[in-house]
């Protein structure tokens, strides 16, 4: 997969292929239409995928902002017809303090704390496994997918089991060592640490992916950069940060960026948790919000304001990194 | 440059990085002892929870909590109760139904949007792959309220068909990003040979296209494969009757139906989990190298 994609179809002129078919067997009609024929045809091939995103992805994007404009409720489900109240929706929203003190920091602090962790965790792991031998690396890389392939639905229950409040293998230990009275301790209802088991859940499933993605960039670093840094004298900290940070940015740039997507929305993993999926719970982040208010508390125009408060600030974020990201010309 | 002289600056060169080393880093053993406890702690890390996912799975229901570690006599009670009483196989078999679907049409959709993408050059190419790039920022959360209202004005809540039709679209643009990588793969002097020989479009696509980029179909295919037995919030909302429920929703069936009976979840979780693993094994390769690509290339 390593050819540059772009360079592929070669400079053809515009809607034409490098290669016009057979020559002396071409297709009778006149060379116009032929050519109109081969413009069509790479749009015909792309219709049907994008019909699909389009009637399932976009439409369904301009039609959460349009819901949420209206008052949509159970009764609006049911006959199809619904007012449109301005931003009253809105309103609502950013005067709730819901958001401000459970919802937004809920986010954007597990977002953070948990995007720092897997890229800490991943990249550290991914500096082990560049030294390790190769035999022994590829057992550990395999070890490591195993973490990654497990599903989130699954790893939320383990982790679930491993944390129980009554027979929990931690609560059992902690109770064995005498940390823990025999009548336990409902951690689940502490924010923090319920947040804390959501982090280890999600870094334990994310961080594969960016050991391993890593390891693929240390391995294409020049050994003489590292060697010559090393003759003059660099610790391994000043070796990593001005050798190979710097030539792996842009990998760094990607695993970062599909992190923070992927922790902004995490779902599964707080909505089956003890409280995670109840309304007006401290455990609720933006994702889970949107989804109660919309089917449990039957406010559909509330839960598409919320949604769309969510996709902006997705689109915020990525936006900034991709700006980062394509600024440099070698990564077009 | 003659060769001799290289091979003896190379030496030297050698020889003054590994003088440097032994200068600053740690004595050999420390640091061998070093990397030894990284791969210990991060082997625990990983595997402990499958390992006790596993254990729990397989042990039987009288045995203390911390006896599951370490389960004396394996049994398959939780599995044989999650399957027979607990319906768990007609969940994997609605699981697997929404599966094909998503595979089908996840896989001949790509293949045709990026031959269209890989072989020809046309207006807006770069915005239509620009375009599939962002819609996979879109939070799935925030689609689920406009998508059920979709699906349900199809009558398809409930049926496997609806469930697959959305996840056939979750599962496009990052397919279409892979697909792209293989197709431009192949040779272009292939596909012209073909042409010489007097070969039609459609004899040229699918007699020599198509065997090339088999395995990236392959690995397509497993991707969506995932994506669809993964799948919850959609899940949840779209399949309302038990009966209908996927694996990812039912197993929250096992929870809490009486006092937590961890034997059952972990079983149902271990049924979930081996397919899934089995898959990931043979893909993790095309998958993390078309992530990466899809964000870096535009």
């Amino acid at each position: 997969m390593g050819t540059p994609v772009g360079q592929v179809t070669g400079g053809a002129e515009p809607g034409l292929r490098a290669s016009t078919g057979p020559p002396g067997r071409g297709r009778p009609g006149p060379a116009l239409g032929l050519r109109r024929r081969r413009a069509l045809l790479p749009w015909a091939l792309l219709a049907p995928a994008l019909a699909v995103i389009a009637a399932l992805l976009l439409f369904p994007l301009a039609r959460i902002v349009w819901l949420s404009f209206r008052e949509y409720r159970l009764r609006n489900l049911v006959s199809g017809e619904s007012d449109f109240i301005g931003p009253a929706n809105y309103v609502t929203l950013f005067t709730d303090s819901y958001l401000w003190r459970v919802a937004l920091p809920n986010t954007v602090g597990f977002a953070v704390v948990a995007v720092v962790s897997t890229v800490v965790l991943g990249t550290l792991v991914a500096l082990l496994l560049a030294r390790l031998r190769p035999v022994t690396r590829v057992v550990v890389v395999s070890c490591i997918m195993v973490a990654w392939a497990m599903p989130a639905v699954s790893g939320t229950y383990v982790w679930l089991w491993i944390f129980d409040v009554d027979d929990g293998i931690v609560a059992q230990a902690l109770q064995g060592l005498g940390f823990l009275g025999p009548e336990g301790y409902n951690w689940f209802a502490d924010r923090l640490f319920f947040y804390a088991v959501v982090v280890l859940n999600v870094v334990h499933g994310g961080f594969p992916f960016v050991a391993v993605t890593v390891l693929a960039g240390l391995l294409t670093v020049p050994r003489e950069l590292h060697e010559a840094a090393l003759l003059d004298g660099a610790g391994a900290w000043k070796r990593f940060w001005h050798v190979t940070f710097p030539v792996l940015r842009p990998v760094f740039a990607v695993v970062t960026i599909l992190s923070t997507i992927w922790d902004f929305k995490v779902f599964a993993q707080v909505y089956l948790m003890p409280g995670g999926g109840v309304g007006g719970s401290e455990m609720l982040n933006l994702g889970v919000w949107t989804y109660v208010s919309s089917f449990g508390q039957r406010d559909y125009g509330m839960g598409s304001a919320i949604a769309v408060l969510l996709t902006l600030l997705l689109l915020a974020v990525t936006a900034v990194y991709l700006r980062a990201l394509f600024r440099e010309d070698e990564l077009r | 440059m003659s060769a001799p002289a290289d091979t003896a600056a190379a030496a030297d060169w050698e020889s003054r990085v590994r003088r440097a080393r032994r200068r600053g880093g740690a004595v050999r053993l420390t640091r061998l002892a070093g990397r030894a406890a990284g791969v210990t702690a991060i082997l625990l890390f990983t595997l402990f929870p499958v390992y006790f996912m596993l254990t729990s799975a397989f042990s039987d229901r009288m045995t203390s909590t911390v006896g599951t570690l370490l389960p004396s006599q394996p049994t398959l009670d939780n599995f044989v109760h999650v399957l027979t009483e607990g319906d768990f196989g007609t969940y994997m078999l609605n699981s697997l139904a929404v599966a094909c679907i998503t595979v089908a049409g996840a896989c001949v959709l790509s293949l045709l949007a990026a031959v269209a993408v890989a072989r020809f050059r046309f207006r807006f190419r770069t915005s239509v792959l620009m375009l599939i790039l962002i819609v996979q920022m879109v939070p799935l959360e925030a689609l689920v309220i406009p998508l059920f209202l979709q699906v349900r004005d199809l009558q398809l809540l409930n049926t496997v068909l609806g469930l697959g039709i959305v996840y056939i679209a979750l599962s496009l643009p990052l397919a279409v990003w892979m697909m792209r990588g293989f197709v431009a793969a192949v040779p272009k002097e292939v596909e012209e040979a073909a042409y010489i020989d007097g070969a039609s479009w459609p004899v040229m696509f699918w007699k020599v296209l198509f065997p090339l980029v088999a395995p990236g179909l392959v690995a397509t295919a497993i991707f969506s494969f995932i994506i669809a037995w993964n799948e919850f919030v959609l899940a949840l909302t779209f399949m309302q009757q038990s009966d209908k429920y996927t694996v990812a929703v039912g197993l929250r069936q096992f929870f809490g139906e009486y006092a937590n009976e961890w034997g059952h979840v972990m079983a149902a979780s271990t049924l979930i989990t081996l397919p899934v693993m089995v898959f990931f094994v043979i893909v993790q390769r095309w998958l993390a190298s078309g992530l990466v690509q899809g964000a870096v290339k535009g």
